[in-house]
């Protein structure tokens, strides 16, 4: 069941491409796919493109897919591991939600991070207590890994 | 909860035969549950008084408007008089709660948006008043995986915040059982309740037991190692299974928790030793065959020499009957060796072996408490099929007369698990009179249990032709038997809990 589901996406990404990302499977498995992300132009990632992993769970579309960064981001929702901290791709998990509409999500958390509910404490308080020194090293971050 | 509330559920519950065990403890007042007289008793009682209230709003509505408000009734009544929009909004009901539009339709060329399954022929989907429509199986997949939390589930278009009725649910999960919703709700509140609530923890055992008043959790510190064994709160759970509701195992009575939770873990850390194997296969002490115990009576015959024999101590049967019956009892005596190791060496053996002599005895009668069960329940067969069989035919024999078996077998149950437990408190307990006292009590008890056990093997051995003659024959008995285990179980615990409270038997721990 979930394999159609897959490939109705796939096809719909096809036809009506997002503009600020892109997703399609890694080889023959099209449980696993890979998907790009362009840094937000009003955000300290712009310029930048960032690479993620998705894996879909066999019970796909009733489990959330597994998204990670595999490019390095500072981010205060975002980990070393490139694990992401969103709660669509959790406990508010649809069936009705689809790959194209959660990285348009991760796209408006690149722009605007939820600080509040850190997966990172550390950056967390820079962004809440020195916003221009959070900008800076976003930026040096993306220059040096994303771009 | 309020006092309103629990006298509604006595009510309801159907379980009041219970007083017996309630009196065992009975400063501890308990209720034991099963899931379905739960969520009648606490949460379904409360629709008839909301119906009477609010005629005008339909079932299926006022049960989602019940658990919004966690069951309080008077809530939902006091909400709807004051803004019922307000409440039916939060409660993700339509506004024109009349028409209520939920439906199962069967349509034809029917593409669903989450599976993506193009259905050409006829095939039901399900929506709400918001119309948003979806296949069953969808519907059915995104329910199973929604429903263990136990909270209300809303229509699958996450922008849509209406609610499906319970009924629905089950007729979307196609099970027998109704209430899946509130079994699930039940479920999840009872594991958050756990000073309330313990789950029976006997295997396959799926009720549990809410202790009512005089317990505080507080008071019993799992960590203090509190002697005083008479404040232990043994409940039981619908089922006749008794536990304790401090540390949630089964009733371990003479032990305090603390000691039954070194034993644990003691019997944890060692049961990877080759020793553990000990207590599962004997040699025949007289010709050294390999010999497993399949049933629970610990006289043995050995089928190749026919020595009979005692399981526990391997010495002779007949001795055992005749003279002293010391097979319970740990002689130091027994470790003199004679050879030269040095004294550390000495102690750890003998702390094992010691350990060995009770971890044997207390493993032993966990397996014959198996095997015992296992022969109740050829007994319990032959007499169904005995039963069956007289009907057509004029004997004056009834289930009247057959009765005092479910009494032997728990008789018999209780009589193996207390014995168990004794040998966990023996292992900690420090010598002394008292001591000895304790040990014969146990004796005593032993062997009632051995004498009704070994009657049990008898019925159902394969030589016995006629084993209805044997149970009436041994009737008297067996009936004997078991009033004397439950009134020496009695005295061994009591003189226990006595006997520790007045410092005479002290743990070693």
């Amino acid at each position: 069941m979930s394999l159609k589901r897959i490939n109705k996406e796939l096809a719909d990404l096809g036809r009506d491409p997002p503009s600020s990302c892109s997703a399609g499977p890694v080889g023959d498995d099209l449980y696993h796919w890979q998907a790009s992300i362009m840094g937000p132009p009003d955000s300290p990632y712009a310029g930048g493109v960032f690479f993620l992993s998705i894996h879909f769970p066999t019970d796909y579309p009733f489990k959330p897919p597994k998204i990670a960064f595999t490019t390095k981001i500072y981010h205060p929702n975002i980990n070393g591991n490139g694990n992401i901290c969103l709660d669509i791709l959790k406990d508010q998990w649809s069936p009705a939600l689809t790959i194209s509409k959660v990285l348009l999500s991760i796209c408006s958390l690149l722009t605007d991070a939820n600080p509040d509910d850190p997966l990172v404490p550390e950056i967390a308080h820079i962004y809440k207590q020195d916003r221009a020194k959070y900008e800076a090293t976003a930026k040096e971050w993306t220059k040096k890994y994303a771009v | 909860m309020d006092g309103e509330l629990y006298e509604s559920s006595a009510e309801a519950s159907p379980v009041l035969d219970v007083g017996c065990f309630m009196s065992e403890f009975n400063d501890k007042i308990y209720h034991p549950w099963t899931l379905k007289s739960f969520i009648k008793g606490k949460y379904l009682s409360k629709m008839p008084n909301l119906q009477n209230h609010l005629p005008q709003v339909s079932y299926d509505d006022l049960l989602i408007m019940l658990q919004y408000k966690k069951w309080q009734s008077e809530e939902v009544i006091n909400s709807y008089f004051d803004n019922p929009d307000q409440l039916l909004k939060a409660c993700g009901l339509p506004f024109k709660w009349q028409e209520s539009n939920n439906t199962f339709d069967l349509i034809n060329n029917f593409t669903c948006p989450i599976c993506c399954e193009d259905y050409i022929e006829p095939t039901t989907v399900y929506s709400l008043a918001c119309n948003h429509k979806y296949c069953l199986q969808c519907y059915n997949s995104y329910i199973s995986n929604s429903i263990l939390s136990g909270k209300l589930i809303k229509c699958i278009e996450p922008s849509c915040a209406l609610t499906i009725p319970h009924r629905d649910i089950d007729r979307i999960l196609k099970v027998e059982e109704p209430n899946q919703l509130l079994n699930s709700y039940a479920k999840s509140f009872i594991n958050q309740s756990t000073d309330q609530f313990k789950w029976c923890p006997s295997t396959d055992c799926v009720s549990f037991t809410e202790m009512i008043k005089n317990y505080n959790a507080d008071d019993i510190d799992e960590d203090y190692e509190s002697n005083d064994i008479s404040n232990i709160p043994i409940v039981s759970c619908i089922e006749r299974h008794e536990f304790c509701f401090n540390c949630n195992f089964e009733n371990h009575l003479p032990c305090p928790c603390f000691v039954v939770k070194l034993w644990i873990k003691k019997c944890q850390d060692d049961s990877e030793t080759a020793h553990w194997m000990d207590a599962n296969t004997h040699n025949c002490p007289r010709c050294e065959t390999s010999i497993e115990k399949n049933g629970g009576c610990n006289h043995m015959t050995c089928q190749k020499c026919r020595h009979q024999f005692c399981w526990i101590c391997l010495g002779d049967w007949n001795a055992h009957n005749a003279g002293f019956y010391t097979c319970n009892k740990f002689k130091d005596g027994d470790t003199n060796s004679k050879d030269y190791e040095d004294k550390k060496a000495k102690e750890s053996r003998i702390s094992l072996k010691r350990y060995l002599h009770f971890y044997k005895r207390f493993a032993i009668h966990e397996s014959s408490m198996r095997g015992d069960l296992l022969t109740l329940k050829k007994v319990h067969e032959v007499t169904k099929v005995y039963m069956e069989d007289r009907k057509n035919q004029e004997k004056n024999l009834s289930w009247n007369d057959v009765q005092f078996l479910s009494d032997a077998i728990r008789a018999l149950i209780i009589g193996r698990k207390a014995l168990k437990w004794t040998y966990c408190f023996a292992f900690y307990l420090k010598n002394g009179n008292f001591t000895e006292i304790f040990e014969s009590n146990q004796d005593f008890l032993s062997k009632t249990v051995e004498d009704l056990s070994e009657i049990f093997e008898k019925i159902i051995s394969k030589k016995n032709r006629n084993k209805v003659e044997t149970i009436m024959q041994e009737k008297n008995r067996i009936i004997n038997l078991s009033d004397l285990i439950i009134s020496r179980k009695r005295s061994l615990i009591e003189g226990a809990i006595v006997n520790v409270n007045e410092d005479l038997l002290r743990f070693n721990t």
